[in-house]
């Protein structure tokens, strides 16, 4: 029975052509409309297995995952006048798969331009208002978080998706901006190195100056302790002088002459001019010593 | 697949679990032969044939059982033990397969596997503006693996690139709200903490399933452009110490050495008083003694002591005697004495006396004389 076998066989072929075409499983990842000649006929599909007609429904699946729209840099102008290129990135979801489909008439390149756009023009308003300052520092969950639910009033109606997160990824300056905030570091740090450097020739003048005054108040307490101890000895010695010259004042003055004599006259460059009359040369021209 | 392999004991998927237990060729063909006739039962075949030409019958059943043993033994896979396998039945979330052998209906399920330990690093640097409108260059490492198979495969479109993503725009925000010098070095842990705990946030959001173990600013510092002002600052902090510890060392010279100077003073004065007083002590002490014997025979001594001064100056002078009064004219002149010494006295002083201008103060000296004689007055000392 040959033949028979073999229509058997084609039989079961077609048989799985037909299911293969016509059988499709949606997938946890995926949503997807059923056409009919382009006008979708179903959209509320849950994952699991499901059937059409061939050549009559076409399918179309899209991503039901959370996906990205990242939007290349723009350049945007902030209060200051000042440009910066802003590189942000919004997350989103299919929710409305019909909706979504008509929209973007099944090209997902459409919705992210319709997207990426829409978030540029929100940033550009808001950065538009505020300065480089506000526009870094910690106000931006709340921006963002106005961005988002204000897109998304615009992205449910228009493209079926929810964005769930619009985030600035990041804000560059243009060179000739950035290159002004170089500028302003550096002459900062120049401030502070000069800050440093000159407090510390404060310290070491403040250092060596009160070395300089403990070396004048040391050394002039030494000389007026000195003076003190010289003065006191020079008392001591004149009380003890006085003691004992007072005895005999007449006697003191002239052995004290004659010591001044014997000190004073004791150089061989001295040259005395004497007339021979005096007490000494008594006896010189005469035994007698009779003046 | 593995037959023999440890892990499932019913390898067996179609021997209705509680039969055969000690599988092998001979129970299978058994089982083989029994299937086989009821299917040409059914197909109303004669006996079991193994070439399907010669009868001219196209062997159904062995095909039949061929394809079913394909199929189950297509079914196997094993997930190791740092794997999560993430099981959708006809496309729909059906479980999570934790490590071993797992048989799952091919074409009906379909099975993802991830690696659910394994940390993984990411790492981002860039130049990013901080608070007070600074620029600052960070280097930022991520360690992160995935926690939540499920949300990792069927939530999120790209969870690396969203990783990724998030983590740029955390760190930036973070950096955004800290200063400068708190990026780079005082509050560079909570730079790291408060972008982990962002990253986190923003991942959870984004139902990534992945969790952040470790984040890391390996790496923050001015940026290139500006990074000699920075290593000068670092610089004139150094120096303002050295400014310091060399006025320091100063002092520590100075100080003592003006103490020891201080000394000195002192101690000079202590011997002067000293000496002042001994010196008087001694002097009295002599003069006392020495009035002793002169209240004993005061003229006497008093003469005495008068011609040993005057023998004593005399002898240690130079001198010239004018005798106005007396015929007998005695000028004694030493001239030659009296230059050797005059020379040796003003050599003394660095000064250098010719022969002729002594001979020229000699002639002078005498002229003046004669003419202080010739005026009959009479001479004085003249030193």
């Amino acid at each position: 029975m040959n033949n028979r076998t073999l229509v058997i066989i084609a039989a079961l072929l077609v048989a799985l052509l037909a299911i293969s075409s016509s059988a499709f499983v949606i997938k946890e990842t995926e949503k997807a409309v059923l056409l009919r000649f382009g006008e979708v006929v179903r959209s509320d599909y849950t994952p699991g297995l499901y059937f059409k007609l061939p050549l009559v429904h076409q399918l179309r699946r899209f991503d039901a995952r959370i996906q990205t729209v990242d939007s290349s840099p723009v350049r945007m102008l902030n209060s200051e006048n000042k440009f910066m290129m802003v590189d942000s990135y919004a997350k989103y979801r299919i929710l409305d798969v019909e909706r979504h489909y008509v929209a973007t008439r099944g090209d997902e390149r459409n919705a992210v331009r319709l997207l990426s756009e829409q978030i540029n023009d929100r940033l550009r308003n808001q950065f538009g208002v505020r300065d480089l300052h506000e526009v870094v520092s910690g106000q931006r969950d709340e921006l963002m978080a106005e961005i988002t639910k204000n897109l998304n009033e615009v992205a449910k109606t228009n493209l079926g998706v929810e964005v769930i997160d619009v985030r600035v990824k990041r804000i560059d300056l243009p060179p000739e901006v950035s290159e002004s905030v170089f500028q302003r570091m550096r002459a900062g740090r120049e401030l502070e190195a000069r800050d440093h450097r000159a407090k510390g020739e404060e310290a070491a003048e403040r250092i060596r100056a009160n070395a300089d005054r403990q070396v004048v108040e040391i050394e002039s307490e030494a000389y007026r302790e000195a003076e003190e101890l010289r003065g006191a000895g020079d008392a001591q010695a004149a009380a003890i002088y006085a003691g004992a010259f007072s005895k005999d004042p007449e006697f003191y003055r002239f052995t004290r002459s004659l010591k001044a004599y014997k000190e004073s006259f004791n150089d061989r460059a001295d040259m005395l001019l004497i007339e021979p009359d005096s007490e000494f040369f008594r006896y010189l021209k005469d035994a007698q010593g009779q003046q | 697949m593995a037959w023999n392999e440890p892990g499932g004991n019913n390898k067996d998927p179609w021997g209705g679990g509680g039969g055969n237990r000690n599988d092998g060729p001979p129970d299978l063909d058994e089982l083989l032969r029994k299937l086989q006739q009821k299917l040409n039962g059914l197909f109303g075949g004669g006996s079991s044939s193994s070439a399907p030409e010669s009868g001219g019958k196209f062997p159904w059943v062995p095909a039949l059982i061929v394809v079913a043993v394909l199929y189950g033994l297509w079914g196997f896979y094993q997930v190791d033990a740092n794997e999560s396998a993430v099981v959708l039945r006809l496309g729909k979330y059906h479980s999570t397969e934790g490590a071993g052998l797992h048989w799952n209906p091919p074409i009906v399920d379909h099975v993802e596997k991830v690696n659910v330990t394994e940390v993984r690093t990411e790492r981002t640097t860039g130049q990013m503006l901080t608070e007070d409108a600074n620029i600052v260059e960070v280097v930022l490492t991520v360690q992160w693996h995935i926690d939540d198979a499920e949300s990792y495969v069927l939530r999120v479109r790209d969870p690396l690139k969203s990783l990724q993503e998030a983590t740029d725009s955390a760190l930036r925000h973070v950096v955004g709200s800290a200063s400068l010098n708190g990026v780079i070095s005082q509050s560079r842990t909570q730079v790291s903490a408060d972008t982990q705990e962002r990253l986190q946030e923003y991942l959870d959001l984004y139902q990534t399933g992945i969790r952040i173990d470790v984040v890391n600013l390996t790496d923050a510092k001015a940026p290139r452009e500006v990074q000699d002002a920075f290593d000068d600052v670092t610089k004139a902090r150094e120096d303002e110490v050295r400014f310091r510890n060399e006025a320091q060392a100063y002092a520590n010279q100075v100080i003592p050495v003006a103490r020891g100077r201080a000394q000195r003073i002192l101690e000079e004065a202590e011997a002067y008083k000293t000496q002042v007083v001994e010196l008087a002590r001694g002097e009295t002490v002599r003069f006392e003694k020495l009035l002793q014997e002169y209240q004993q025979a005061p003229a006497v001594t008093r003469e005495r002591l008068y011609l040993d001064t005057v023998q004593e100056v005399m002898s240690n002078t130079s001198k010239v005697m004018v005798d106005v009064e007396g015929g007998s004219n005695m000028m004694y002149l030493p001239l030659d004495k009296l230059a050797e010494r005059s020379a040796d006295s003003s050599s003394k002083r660095g000064e250098k006396v010719s022969p002729a201008v002594i001979e020229e103060v000699s002639q002078r000296v005498i002229e003046r004389l004669r003419s202080e004689v010739n005026n009959n007055r009479r001479g004085g000392n003249i030193r």
